[in-house]
């Protein structure tokens, strides 16, 4: 067969799938992968997560605003009802903690997919299960120390349950989460401070039932809120920003 | 407090909604104008336009910052200059821009790009200081990621330089992650046409990085 085209090679640079014609001659051209590659390194630089059309949105805090204000002599203020603020967790973590900045150097070949795999797995997914019932069972379930339901956020309609209890090796945190299916990314939970400025990881929720150790030491009175998010599988180890349910513990 | 209630709030954009999309409408009263409106009266310099803007489409800002960035003082800075370049660069948005949020979208981009390329120098230069401490050879295992951090910068640069609807067709492939038919359906423009200016994009881009990127050089 001849060689690709300069159009399919261009495609083939943006990861896009050949037809089996065109995709059988590059496994076996050098010259045409070698064209691929050089089209390619454009590709990678700029068809990355970071690079990628909004996804969620996640609402500045308010000092973004004073400080564009300050620099541009605006006096004219947002609406705060407008631009919602404080609302989302991710604004709490110190950004010398994120991971964020070993993102875009991997290649991935459809960086910006697995965005919409999320949201869609947000917005159609279905819901399993039903109702919240009791979440630690067995005979070490322990004492119940504090316990609330996690509300939905969104539409997603993602809900469930989350008991501390106190068992011989510690406290755990026992969570029930209903929610979707998720294509790509998975569910972590996390305990906030009631302001949402600060907050420690728990762990990787599944759906259904998950006990998780917590940390010794850690005041519940001072980190109330169970926060349970949607996290990609990016490794950035901060949260993503998109919570999904919450509650408020009550002892 | 109730579970929940006031606290996480969060909209799923929609994909894509760089492009235009309309914002949910929790980021507009009814009597305020139509996203044209704010576009017109924000390159007019009316200041109300600003704050509108900033109503409507921070938060999709800040969150392309927080998933470059993480949250903290690096997506701030980015959503902060972002809206800052925007208002003091507004002469250079006109009508043939697009959506006004698609334009503020690009200059994200270019402050998510700068930002990286400012902590990659002072990574180096930090580097630098650690390698004569330890009296190693300079640079070592940091070439490739400083090369395409710079890239990054150029190429956004050229993509600028580029007419219509070049500029938003290739956008679409490398932001949005179309393919060529996904392009050709939301764009109406043909197939064929599409999959000609994805070429002719792509080889200048190549020729913009051998006549001055960084990754080429040996």
């Amino acid at each position: 067969m001849p060689h690709c085209s300069p159009e399919q090679l261009a495609l083939a640079a943006l990861h896009e799938e050949l037809p089996a014609d065109d995709a059988a001659h590059l496994a076996a051209c050098a010259q045409c992968r070698e064209e691929v590659a050089s089209l390619q390194r454009a590709v990678d630089a700029l068809a990355v997560p970071s690079m990628a059309a909004p996804g969620p949105a996640v609402p500045p805090p308010a000092r973004v605003w004073d400080a564009i204000a300050a620099a541009t002599g605006a006096t004219t203020a947002p609406r705060p009802e407008f631009v919602p603020a404080e609302a989302v967790p991710a604004e709490a973590v110190p950004a010398e903690d994120s991971g964020a900045d070993v993102v875009p150097f991997r290649r991935r070949a459809r960086p910006a997919r697995r965005w919409l795999t999320v949201a869609a797995a947000l917005l159609v997914g279905g819901v399993v299960g039903a109702g919240a019932v009791a979440v630690v069972r067995g005979q070490d379930e322990g004492a119940l120390v504090a316990q609330t339901a996690l509300a939905p956020l969104d539409d997603d309609g993602s809900a469930g349950r989350a008991e501390v209890r106190e068992q011989a090796t510690g406290r755990v945190l026992a969570v029930d989460l209903d929610a979707p299916e998720l294509d790509d990314g998975y569910y972590e939970v996390w305990l906030l401070q009631s302001d949402a400025q600060r907050m420690v990881q728990v762990g990787v929720v599944q759906r259904g039932a998950t006990v998780l150790p917590l940390p010794d030491g850690i005041d519940l009175g001072a980190y109330p809120l169970v926060d349970v998010s949607v996290e990609p599988l990016d490794g950035v180890p901060t949260h993503s920003g998109v919570s999904v349910a919450r509650g408020e513990l009550e002892t | 407090m109730s579970a929940g209630a006031g606290l996480g709030l969060r909209s799923v954009a929609p994909y894509g909604s760089g492009m235009g999309t309309e914002p949910t409408p929790l980021h507009r009263a009814p009597s305020d104008p139509d996203d044209a409106e704010v576009a017109r009266r924000f390159s007019a310099g009316d200041e109300q336009a600003l704050a509108w803007a900033y109503e409507r489409w921070a938060g999709q800002v800040h969150g392309m910052a927080v998933r470059a960035f993480g949250p903290g003082p690096d997506a701030e800075d980015v959503t902060q200059q972002t809206f800052i370049a925007a208002w003091t660069g507004r002469a250079g948005y006109a009508a043939g821009q697009g959506p006004l949020p698609g334009w503020l979208v690009g200059i994200c981009r270019h402050k998510i790009a700068d930002t990286w390329a400012r902590r990659d120098r002072q990574r180096r230069s930090a580097d630098a200081a650690a390698d004569d401490a330890r009296s190693r050879p300079p640079g070592s295992g940091s070439v490739e990621v400083d090369s395409v951090v710079a890239d990054r910068v150029l190429l956004l640069g050229e993509l600028n330089r580029l007419g219509q609807p070049q500029r938003s067709i290739i956008e679409l492939a490398f932001f949005d992650d179309l393919t060529h038919a996904q392009i050709s359906a939301r764009t109406g423009i043909p197939l064929g046409t599409v999959k000609s200016h994805i070429r002719r994009t792509l080889e200048r881009l190549r020729n913009r990085l051998e006549a001055d990127g960084a990754a080429l050089q040996p």
